[in-house]
């Protein structure tokens, strides 16, 4: 009697265990890595709503903060321990990436038709389609404090001496007028990049990647001289105020101005919820026009070491899909599919309109002038500090251009 | 009693062998207890080191598998960036601000510590923290205070009336090192007390005692009895403090980022190879050169080395016996 007891429950048990294997076998679980911390909850929400659509498919999202992310994910490829979804600024990185194995080739396994041109063209290399943009593109103007300008009864500037104009009414009154943290260098290069893109616009730009233009050339240098000039502009402290610190200062209202993209608007939003700035593109240097630029905000892979490439393939899908978009779009940054416009976004609509003036990719998307964004940030103090003349500034950037046929 | 009578044999206690059996054993035996460290060492310290020399002599990116062999390219090439250069001339000058401040502030101290007060191990206890404290915690407390924006130290400046000393500590050219070298020096003043103290209770009371009959002041009786029974500490000290400052990166990273900022005037040869091996700009990794780095890193170790050597010779030269 109590052996037959036994072996029943001994089956039972078996058959029990094997059922909650099967049950726990059939969820997959997807790691994926991304750059932008502020983000996070309304990253999940989309991902929440793929897992409602996928109930055997969990992704578990890890944000890493901008300035450490390449490293950690270029150690983690060397390891063999990267994720299986990851981010990879496209261009360059992603056609290492994809040179030393690493990512999984997406030309049959996706269906792209619905990017916008430029996404399309960012995605792919020689044909070949190895990394997606779906968080999002930013495009990147002046960001400014709308209470601050109505108070002081100031508008928006569109050229640079409209601009010092206002540095100086400002800093009468005790204002700064602008945020510029420059610690990394980051966000003087893109300084420099707008105003260069008002310059040379996107054709002038595709001469540059060929060679037929240069930095150093008396109509470009105009962009140097205007992104030294700002210098006295910044707030105090700016070559030792590190990237996540000046944003928050600018949430905060500390600065009138900052240069900023879409993607930012939510971490200030993180930072003060009250926030009411506006967004216009990026006053002209001499001989130039107002303009923005645009990048893709990090095209993202799957990795070649993935043990579920399939599933991820399908996250890629939904995340091109409009529903993604549309969330993403009304809750984070511009969106790279096509037809899907901010719903009651003020702040994203008024960037959309501002890059209709003159927008221009930004540099490190493109193999021939990937360099020249690190040349940017490595040079850029010296710059501001007198050490450089902006015609050595200029010559340093030209330096790191590789020409090459489009 | 009944044991004895009958006549059974009684057990002899037979000579004990050593245990574990024979002369291997006791000539070879501890190495057994050396193997878990010695592998260790040779897992994470050796074969690194020799894997490191290989890639040095590639041109291996840090991503992907292409390893072409290039000889000495990396070195010439690392001999030949000025960037090097500036970041070593700033790695010495930390190194003499620091030793200096070791040698007077932290001696000084210990001199009083070794009077022994009141509260002495409190005292001590607080002056050792810094050393304890994560280099990274040590960063950012120090960025954060230092903060023209939401810092405190220029504010608590201006409010006892010295508001002409607020500047921007990390961003002037001109005060940026000098900001840096103080954070690191408040970071290591805990090893030079400790250090100097232990010397100190050393040195035999009899000696400063009989100096003190003779009729020598305190000051002679420091320089010329208990300072050269100091060397060693001297020699320990100057030693740790040359390795430490050259190897420096966690705080300098942490106050000025990733390219020495303003202008590279706080680069020092940790950034300069952080940024090369990883491309620590952040933007982009299509400037990283993990060979290169290592390369750089390699000519830093041998000539530390060397210099090292050197030091310790000269230095243990001069010492005196109690």
């Amino acid at each position: 009697m109590k052996r037959r007891l036994l072996g029943t429950l001994a089956v039972a048990a078996l058959l029990a265990s094997t059922a909650l294997n099967a049950i726990g076998q059939d969820k997959v679980v997807l790691t994926m890595w991304h750059n932008h911390p502020e983000w996070k909850d309304r990253v999940e929400a989309i991902l929440a709503k793929f897992e409602a659509v996928n109930p055997t498919i969990d992704i578990q999202l890890e944000e890493i903060a901008g300035p450490n992310y390449q490293v950690r994910v270029n150690t983690a490829l060397a390891a063999g321990e990267a994720p299986d979804l990851f981010m990879r600024g496209p261009g360059p990185e992603t056609q290492a990436a994809a040179e030393a194995g690493y990512i999984v080739d997406l030309t049959d396994k996706l269906d792209i038709s619905g990017l916008t041109d430029a996404a399309t063209r960012a995605s792919t290399i020689d044909g070949k389609v190895w990394s997606v943009p779906v968080l999002g593109s930013y495009t990147v103007g002046l960001y400014y404090h709308r209470k601050i300008f109505a108070d002081n009864g100031i508008t928006p500037p569109t050229t640079m001496d409209e601009f010092h104009a206002i540095c100086k009414t400002l800093q009468e009154k005790g204002i700064t007028p602008m945020i510029a943290p420059a610690q990394d260098g980051v966000i003087p290069a893109f300084l420099y990049m707008m105003l260069s893109s008002g310059i040379l616009g996107p054709d002038g730009f595709d001469k540059i990647r060929t060679g037929e233009k240069k930095f150093t050339d008396p109509d470009v240098l105009e962009a140097a001289i205007a992104l030294k000039d700002m210098y006295p502009c910044f707030q105090e402290g700016s070559l030792g105020t590190p990237y996540v610190e000046g944003k928050a200062l600018f949430a905060l209202g500390q600065g009138a101005m900052l240069e900023g993209g879409s993607a930012d608007f939510a971490g200030f939003q993180e930072t003060n919820p009250d926030i009411d700035v506006g967004v216009v593109p990026f006053p002209a240097a001499k001989g130039g026009k107002p303009s923005t630029v645009t990048g893709m905000e990090g095209a993202f892979a799957i990795n070649a070491k993935s043990a579920h490439i399939d599933e991820a393939v399908k996250f890629l899908q939904f995340m091109l899909g409009k529903e993604a978009a549309q969330m993403v779009v009304d809750n984070i940054t511009l969106t790279t599919t096509k037809g899907v416009l901010p719903s009651n976004n003020r702040v994203m609509a008024e960037m959309l309109t501002a890059a209709e003036s003159r927008d221009v990719r930004v540099f490190y998307e493109f193999p021939q002038t990937g360099d020249v964004m690190a040349a940017l940030q490595q040079n850029a103090g010296s710059l501001f500090i007198g050490e450089l003349t902006p015609e050595q500034f200029a010559q340093k950037l030209q330096d790191a251009v590789k020409p090459a046929p489009l | 009693m009944a044991e004895l009578v009958t006549g059974a044999k009684p057990i002899m206690a037979r000579p004990r062998s050593h245990r574990g059996g024979g002369r291997n054993t006791r000539k070879y035996g501890h190495l057994w207890f050396v193997a878990p460290g010695l592998i260790f060492f040779v897992a994470f310290m050796i074969y690194p080191a020799i894997f490191a020399v290989y890639v040095s002599m590639t041109g291996w990116t840090g991503l992907g598998n292409d390893f072409p062999f290039v000889g000495f390219d990396n070195f010439i090439q690392a001999l030949g960036t000025w960037p090097l250069y500036r970041a070593a001339i700033n790695n010495g000058i930390m190194f003499i601000c620091i030793l200096l401040f070791q040698h007077t502030v932290g001696l000084f101290i210990a001199v009083q510590l070794n009077t022994k007060p009141k509260f002495m191990e409190f005292y001590r206890a607080i002056l050792f923290m810094p050393v304890i404290i994560s280099l990274i915690a040590t960063g950012f407390i120090w960025t954060l205070m230092l903060s023209p924006h939401i810092g405190f130290i220029n504010p608590v400046l201006k409010s006892i009336g010295l508001g002409f000393l607020a500047k921007n500590w990390l961003s002037d050219p001109n005060l940026a090192l000098g900001t840096v070298i103080f954070v690191s020096c408040w970071n290591a003043l805990g090893w030079s007390i400790i250090i100097y103290l232990a010397g100190m209770q050393n040195i035999p009371e009899e000696l400063t005692q009989a100096a003190q009959i003779d009729g020598a002041s305190a000051w002679q009786t420091f320089w010329r009895v208990t300072f050269p029974l100091l060397w060693p500490s001297f020699t320990s000290l100057t030693i740790l403090t040359f390795i430490g400052s050259f190897r420096a990166f966690d705080v300098v990273y942490v106050l000025t980022g990733p390219i020495g900022s303003p202008a590279y005037r706080t680069d020092i040869l940790g950034t300069l190879i952080y940024r090369t091996a990883f491309g620590g700009t952040g933007q982009t990794s299509v400037d990283i050169r993990m060979s290169l780095g290592i390369a750089m890193a390699l000519i830093v170790f041998v000539v530390m080395l060397i210099i090292a050597a050197v030091l310790i010779r000269v230095l243990r030269s001069r010492e005196v016996d109690a």
